[in-house]
């Protein structure tokens, strides 16, 4: 076998890889409402609408902190 | 002192905001001039035959590109990092004189950047590669800029309230990283004072000229990866950071899909840069490099509009909006200006189409409805929505903004109209054989065909600048506007009549 | 998975990072020793030619014209044979264009001549009526920077072992040496000869007094690279 025709595996086995993890991704996101965290994703959002100095963050650093 | 509550601090912002509509006026200026030059020739004299080496078409038209580039378009995305940054991480530049004094600096070495990069391109000092034309003296000076933007992401990354980084900042650090790798791998040169003579002789000629470290079909391939994703980190991936921001806030609507977000977020940052490849279609670069040029252009679509429809949606149910507010229809025409370009590039980007499409006028059209429907409008509509807000007065006057996008929609629509119908007829004329099978259109025949055109195109582009000149005054005007309430700045920006 | 990265910057950035540098491995890296060859007949430029390069590029004629024939009848037709990669081996930098507002310009060694291209510079509209190309007067004023060329040619020859004084083989079995001067002085004496021969074929009488008195002007320095290209 020479180096063209195992690029040519590399590359197609590597297609493959990388469709299902985009499927998977897409799957996952599909059905998950709630980050590790315990956040729901559209929470996030607010990091947005509520954005003044003085706003409770969606996540603070400084919770990570305390624990 | 101390019992002063906290703020977050506009400085750097401010002066930003400055450069964006000064360059913006100089960058739209000359391209005005630019496009009249094409319809009548004689305006490459206009200031008469002595200045002519400086007026003329060929030295002004790198002039154009980069001050809209490089001026106007990274001059909003800095203004917008040092609004935007602090927001959504909440923390202040006032929190860190380190910051601040970074911001600062990064915005003085900048403009002494644009300084020499507009008397370096008057003289000719120029690489020749579009979007690129600096040589080694200017592009090591863009380097010690662009570290310092990327110390003050990170910087104020670092010293965060907000744990998670929103949308926005995902698109910075992208646009900062991108940039970064692209201008470093293209601008490999060698400077020429290191030739020696075999007399000995070194240190010869012009000291600030540069030779390509990659020759002919190579440094094509890597000017157009680069060139191709100069356009993706600096007309797309920042200027949706900043659409996702500024939308939402404006129009007081969540974004519609966070997830759809997270999706062509990825999706972006994997497909657009295998689609350089489709500058070079036909041309000596290898076959299957051109094709997946042509196939990931395709698939940038899907992460494009993904974006797009994820702002067209997070309207939903708020369409009223629309309609009474000028600076959400900005940024509403913005984004679908983007679905339009996002959806016209790949079809520019398919062999056969491109076979016509190439070297012609339509491919001028495309760039511009990007850079003037979605770019310009968005970036116009941020400073809008910034104003009332770094200086706590609302925007001068809504009917003179209303007044402006129309004007400016018109003016977009003619340009590429124009430039859509001028180059399909002269890629069509150029490949037109009589029944002898000879040419049937010397080249000549195939410019002065595109006389109304052009004329029509430069009317287009003159009232894009009018537009742009209306809001460097509503923005000017609205300093001494009427101050405003902290409550007031919740959601849409207040306007005066 | 993802969202984890959201939290932790510097991860992100590396994830960024590496998402954006995946295309240029696979797409620019595997074909660049392979690009970079010359192809029989394609000669490094002479020290004249090189300088009249530089004016092309200090005015960017490239904005304007592209220098690329595709494999179209249309334009082979027009422009003669489509382009090889081996034939730009000693361009650096490329100069392809991406607008045609002029025609190509890969092949005008062959079709135009030093007398054209004296008038048409001069004043464009006189040769093709109807033309939009401005006119290019300052280049009989302006003095070509010989210096500056012969420094680009010690540096590739240096750097990128671009062949100079060393035949180089041409399509019809001969070879060709294109010659660098061993100084400064050598090197605008070697460049002096070549306008010579330009401004034989040229009107224009102070262009042909200076380069009587030794000196280049910029348009033989172009004319001489514009003959170059075929």
């Amino acid at each position: 076998m020479d180096i063209a025709q195992l690029q040519a595996y590399g590359y197609f086995g590597l297609t493959i890889f990388l469709v299902i993890v985009l499927y998977g991704y897409i799957y996952h996101l599909y059905t998950a409402k709630k980050d590790v965290d315990g956040v729901d994703y559209e929470k996030y959002s607010n990091m947005a609408l509520k954005d003044d100095i003085d706003d409770t963050p969606v996540s603070s650093v400084s919770d990570d902190k305390e624990k | 002192m101390e019992n002063r509550p906290l703020e977050y601090d506009y400085t750097v912002a401010k002066m930003f905001m400055l450069t964006t509509i000064i360059l913006g006026i100089v960058g739209m200026l000359i391209g005005v001039i630019l496009a009249f030059q094409l319809a009548f020739p004689g305006v490459n004299t206009i200031l008469g035959e002595g200045l002519a080496e400086y007026t003329n078409f060929s030295r002004l038209r790198p002039l154009h590109t980069d001050a809209v580039i490089f001026g106007f378009t990274l001059s909003g995305i800095f203004s917008t990092w040092y609004y935007v940054g602090q927001r959504v991480l909440k923390v202040s530049m006032a929190e860190s004189k380190l910051l601040m004094g970074l911001g600062k600096v990064h915005f003085w070495l900048y403009l002494v950047v644009v300084a020499a990069v507009v008397v370096s391109l008057f003289a000719g000092v120029t690489t020749s590669k579009e979007y690129a034309e600096f040589e080694w003296p200017i592009d090591i000076a863009v380097v010690v800029v662009w570290v310092i933007f990327g110390m003050s992401i990170f910087g104020l990354i670092g010293i965060r309230r907000e744990k998670s980084l929103y949308i926005s900042i995902w698109y910075y650090i992208a646009t900062f990283l991108g940039i970064a790798m692209l201008y470093l791998f293209n601008n490999m040169e060698i400077p020429t004072i290191l030739g020696q003579s075999a007399a000995g002789e070194s240190g010869i000629g012009a000291w600030y000229h540069s030779v390509s470290m990659y020759a002919g079909t190579n440094d094509a391939l890597v000017e157009w990866w680069y060139g191709h994703n100069a356009v993706a980190f600096g007309f797309t991936v920042p200027i949706v950071a900043m659409i996702y921001y500024f939308l939402p806030k404006e129009s007081g609507q969540a974004i519609y899909s966070y997830k759809l977000s997270l999706l062509s977020f990825w999706g972006l940052m994997f497909v657009y840069l295998w689609a350089g490849g489709h500058h070079l279609l036909y041309s000596t670069v290898p076959d299957w490099m051109q094709t997946m040029g042509s196939i990931f252009s395709v698939i940038l679509i899907l992460p494009s509009w993904g974006s797009a429809i994820n702002m067209l949606l997070t309207m939903k149910g708020e369409w009223q909006q629309v309609a009474a507010s000028p600076l959400i229809k900005f940024m509403i025409l913005g984004s679908t200006f983007y679905m339009f370009s996002t959806l016209e590039g790949p079809i520019q980007a398919i062999k056969s189409v491109n076979a016509i499409a190439h070297f012609t006028d339509w491919i001028v059209g495309h760039v511009h409805d990007g850079v003037l429907g979605w770019v310009g409008f968005m970036i116009m509509a941020a400073l809008f929505h910034m104003a009332p807000r770094v200086f706590k007065r609302e925007i001068y006057s809504k009917s003179l903004m209303a007044a402006q996008f129309w004007i400016q929609t018109l003016g977009v629509v003619l340009y590429f109209t124009s430039m859509w119908i001028a180059g399909i007829t002269q890629g069509m004329m150029w490949r037109a054989h009589d029944e002898f099978g000879n040419l049937a259109y010397s080249f000549i025949d195939t410019v002065t065909v595109l006389h109304p055109y052009y004329t029509i195109r430069g009317v287009g582009g003159l009232l894009y600048l009018v537009g742009f000149l209306m809001f460097a005054y509503n923005i000017y005007k609205t300093m001494s506007a009427r101050p405003v309430e902290e409550h007031e700045l919740q959601n849409a920006s207040p306007m005066g009549a | 998975m993802f969202h984890w990265l959201e939290k932790h910057p510097f991860f992100f950035a590396v994830g960024v990072f590496l998402a954006i540098s995946f295309a240029g491995l696979v797409e620019i890296l595997p074909n660049f020793a392979q690009a970079a060859r010359p192809v029989i007949g394609t000669a490094p430029y002479s020290t004249l030619e090189l300088a009249g390069r530089h004016v092309y590029i200090k005015n960017s004629c490239n904005a304007c014209h592209s220098q690329l024939v595709r494999p179209f009848k249309s334009e082979t037709d027009r422009y003669g044979h489509y382009s090889l990669s081996g034939e730009y081996a000693y361009d650096r930098p490329f100069l392809w264009g991406s607008k045609r507002t002029g025609p190509d310009l890969m092949r005008v060694g062959n079709y135009r001549t030093t007398d054209w291209h004296e008038n048409h510079m001069k004043n464009p509209a006189s040769v093709v009526p109807g033309s939009i190309m401005p006119a290019y007067r300052w280049m009989f004023t302006n003095s070509a920077d010989i210096d500056t060329a012969y420094a680009e040619q010690l540096t590739v020859a240096q750097f990128f072992s671009v062949p100079y004084n060393e035949p180089v083989p041409m399509k019809d079995g001969s070879s060709k040496v294109v010659k660098m001067g061993k100084s400064i002085a050598d090197a605008k004496a070697i460049a002096l000869e070549e306008a010579k021969v330009i401004a034989e074929d040229m009107k224009d009488q102070d262009v042909k007094d200076a380069v009587a008195r030794g000196e280049i002007p910029e348009i033989v320095a172009i004319i001489a690279y514009l003959n170059s290209l075929k």
